[in-house]
């Protein structure tokens, strides 16, 4: 048989559920957007104030696309190709760098490039694996967007769009596969560049200037850097313009070509930049249990407080284009008021809303910090600290204690970048009132989570990571939208989300907080007194 | 003398797997002791109870005199562990998670002291302290952990196959490093497969299989135990006289050679014998633990044994 081919079934055998789950999941996310298109947005004259409202606030270009066109399909494009394009660039990062610096970090690489194989055949194989996986993409979505109706040229140039930027994605990673030394490097690296890419693209959606009936906009300058900008260009459904897409190609040829010729230059197993030397000797914080869980969680806090930060100056800085919205579009403003109660106004109900978001976001960093300690205890890491004199609980406590401070930064940093965008609106004072009561209020579920997932770590150590997740999903998904989707209320009352206190009007009702805060503290203390009682679980 | 680690009747089962069927261990303060056993026997698991990082499903254990469970940060005040597979932070480097291990078992209050012992011994294991974790070779993790142990000094040193990734010159190290800490009056328990290591080493044995003891003692009274070989040129018309010897098992003639086993107590009533024969070509190769080893696993060889690694 064919060494290619070989090389290639292996792939696709590798990735057979991690790529089905990356293409049906993002056609899903396709097929939820046009149908909200038609349930929500159904009415062309409610479409067209949207896209008008734009206009105030460019700012939410950034998390939609270039609008061109209050059609159908064009209003499907803007709210969703931009992010389809960033999930198909995530997917093709990733897949870039596990078959290629994945596997020589692994040393798995070796076993191959020692067979006749050789040492590029691998990689052959692995762009044959991607461009396949970008094209099954890009069919997936263009059926999604086709059974919805919607025209079936434009579909396809959608779909094409989102396939060419995955390639163009897949040759960055492939690059940066031979850049770095480690696996985690080249995935920063790789990230970075499409995260960047997607703001790159809505800054230029932002900067763009308006037609004059304000239904669509040519993106300004940046876009042209980044190929989410290029799939937008497109235009699906309205100008239907297959040319731009010739750039991501071309740029994805490019970036291969060097890749190949990097590969067959180099060593096996040796990178662009060399793996840097670190320090001889350890820093002062790290020489106690929680300076080690500090350094280890160090990295993902600060990501956290960034996202935080920038979360916080969104929610206050788009809060007065709610009150535009609230009348041009009653629907919308009707789903928001549901959440913060039914005396709030319109920014205060859009403020609440965008904290509860905050404090799903607190729980998770919350719950990353603490299963951090499980992947210690799982890599054996965890077993020359306990050798040492240190008590289990007090392991734990330090995950714990770093698992707080995560929630409390993102609360925290949420809040202050709230206060600086609030200082763009008509009234900063009451505005910043409102957003810190917003943030203070979602701490104790936050901290719920993290008591929640402790007692999990104790009882059931092998099950943390998958079980902590699906907790917070849960409980994120019945306490903010279960109301809206109607699910039995006690079902609702489960959720710590639904006992936030909602901070607006004269009187806050706190006493939800209170509790919140008591069973956090409960079950902390419940992990404390279980982590004394149970040994080491290593594997797996 | 003082007894620095005993376990009586030690049972540790993983569901239906027995890890450990009834172990007695003992270790004296101040011994070199070997804990031998091939793969799967139970020494990883009977370590990790040792340390209180698991807890015993029956028997006991003693650390010190006190229960390593209940009382485990304590003890480890006085404790430096290797472990077998050694995983470092991935993004720490060597300098660094040496520096925290010490720190952790507050081995750092003299300064001078600790960084004079840590600087000597990363040139004596020839160590860059400044790579990341992941970017060490499983040898060199293997130094990462030994330097971090000995850096601080300890009244017990745990040792679990520690020598594993080692080259020879390394391994020669390794012992000195051993031999120094036990000069400083450090009891250290030693579990390996590799016996000439054991037999540099040890003061005493101990044998396990299967999580159980077979063997344990000094080495000359296991010595005692295993018989010597012996072999030479074959000449016809030995084999009656051959077959009144005393004391010889396992007589052949292959290729040319006799060769029979002797105890080792007996030796000195064959060697005459063998002389009156005019033997030539005579080899007597000494009793090793090899041997011993050999002996009470040889037969084992084939089926997989019943314990598991942990």
């Amino acid at each position: 048989m064919n060494r290619l081919a070989v090389l290639l079934g292996h792939r696709m055998r590798r990735d057979r559920v991690q790529l089905a789950l990356w293409i049906v999941g993002t056609a899903a996310l396709a097929l939820m957007a046009t149908t909200a298109v038609a349930d929500t947005f159904g009415d062309r004259a409610e479409r067209e104030s949207i896209l008008r409202l734009t206009i105030l606030a460019p700012a939410i270009l950034v998390f939609r696309g270039t609008p061109n066109g209050a059609g159908e399909g064009e209003f499907a494009t803007f709210l969703i190709l931009a992010f389809l394009a960033l999930l198909a660039g995530l997917m093709s990062t990733f897949l870039a760098v596990r078959h290629t610096r994945g596997d020589e970090e692994q040393g798995r690489a070796e076993l191959v490039e020692a067979t006749p194989a050789g040492r590029t055949l691998p990689t052959a194989a692995t762009v044959v694996h991607g461009v396949l996986a970008n094209a099954l993409l890009g069919i997936a979505v263009a059926l999604a967007f086709a059974v919805s109706g919607l025209p079936a040229d434009g579909s396809a140039v959608a779909g094409a769009a989102v396939a060419a930027t995955g390639l163009a994605f897949f040759a960055i990673g492939l690059v940066a596969a031979q850049v770095f030394r480690t696996s985690r490097g080249a995935n920063g690296f790789s990230v970075a560049i499409v995260l960047g890419a997607y703001l790159v693209r809505g800054l230029g959606d932002a900067l763009g200037t308006a037609s004059e009936d304000g239904l669509t906009r040519t993106a300004a300058w940046p876009s042209w850097l980044s190929p989410i900008g290029w799939a937008q260009r497109t235009e699906p459904f309205a100008a239907n313009d297959l040319a731009p897409l010739l750039l991501s190609v071309g740029v994805a040829a490019l970036l291969v070509g060097l890749v190949f010729a990097f590969q067959s230059a180099r060593d096996s197993g040796a990178s662009i930049l060399p793996d840097a030397q670190g320090r001889s000797h350890a820093g002062p914080l790290l020489g106690s249990a929680i300076g080690l869980a500090w350094r280890l969680n160090a990295g993902a806090i600060l990501a956290w407080a960034v996202g935080a930060t920038v979360f916080g100056v969104l929610a206050t800085t788009m809060s007065p284009l709610v009150d535009e919205i609230g009348s041009d579009a009653p629907a919308i403003a009707e789903t928001l008021r549901r959440f913060a109660g039914e005396t709030a106004s319109f920014e205060e109900a859009f403020v609440t809303t965008f904290f509860t978001m905050v404090g799903i976001l607190a729980a998770a960093a919350a719950l990353q910090a603490v299963m951090r300690a499980r992947l210690e205890e799982a890599h054996g890491t965890a077993e020359p600290v306990l050798a040492a004199p240190v008590a289990r609980e007090r392991w734990l406590g330090g995950y714990a204690a770093v698992a707080t401070i995560a929630a409390a930064v993102v609360v925290g940093l949420s809040a202050v970048g709230a206060v600086v965008g609030a200082q763009s609106t008509d009234d900063p004072g009451a505005t910043t009132e409102l957003a810190l009561r917003a943030a203070v209020a979602q701490l104790p579920a936050a901290l719920v989570y993290l008591g929640a997932v402790l007692v999990l770590f104790v009882l059931a150590p092998r099950l943390v990571i998958p079980l902590g997740w699906a907790l917070l999903a849960l409980g994120a998904f019945f306490g903010v939208f279960g109301e809206l989707l109607g699910i039995p209320e006690w079902m609702h009352e489960l959720s710590p989300f639904a006992h936030v206190p909602v901070p607006v009007g004269g009187d806050v009702d706190w006493t939800g907080g209170t509790w919140l805060l008591a069973i956090a503290v409960g079950l902390v203390a419940a992990s404390v007194v279980g982590m004394r009682r149970r040994e080491l679980v290593t594997e797996g | 003398m003082t007894t620095v680690i005993s376990t009586r009747a030690l049972e540790k089962r993983f569901g239906r797997t027995v890890a450990l069927d009834g172990l007695d261990l003992e270790v004296r303060e101040g011994e070199i002791h070997g804990f031998l056993g091939p793969n799967g026997a139970g020494k990883s698991t009977t370590i990790r109870i040792l340390l209180g990082l698991a807890r015993p499903t029956g028997g006991e254990a003693r650390l010190f005199g006190d229960d390593p469970w209940r009382n485990a940060a304590a003890l480890h005040r006085r404790v430096a562990y290797v472990p077998g597979d050694v995983s470092l932070w991935p993004n720490l480097t060597g300098g660094e998670a040496i520096d925290l291990l010490a720190r952790l078992r507050g081995g750092v209050a003299d300064r001078r002291t600790y960084e004079d012992r840590k600087a000597r011994l990363l040139e004596a294991f020839q160590l860059d302290p400044r790579k990341k974790g992941r970017a060490y070779s499983k040898g060199n993790r293997q130094k990462v952990a030994l330097v971090a142990a000995l850096a601080t000094p300890a009244e017990l040193y745990i040792l679990d196959e520690p020598t594993s990734g080692l080259d020879p010159l390394m391994e020669q190290v390794f012992n000195r490093e051993i031999t120094r800490a036990a000069g400083e009056g450090a009891t250290v328990l030693l579990s390996s497969h590799i016996l000439s290591e054991v037999e540099v080493l040890c003061d005493r044995v101990t044998i396990i299989r299967a999580g159980r003891r077979v063997e344990s003692g000094t080495l000359p009274e296991l010595r005692h135990l295993t018989r010597s070989s012996v072999a030479f040129a074959h000449r016809a018309g030995q084999e009656s006289e051959l077959a009144a010897l005393e004391g010889i098992h396992d007589l052949a003639v292959d290729d040319g050679r006799v060769s029979f086993t002797v105890d080792s107590d007996r030796i000195a009533h064959v060697l005459p014998e063998l002389g009156r024969l005019g033997v030539q070509g005579l080899t007597v190769a000494p009793p090793s633990l090899e041997e011993l080893f050999l002996r009470h696993y040889g037969d084992e060889l084939s089926p997989v044994g019943e314990g598991a690694t942990r």
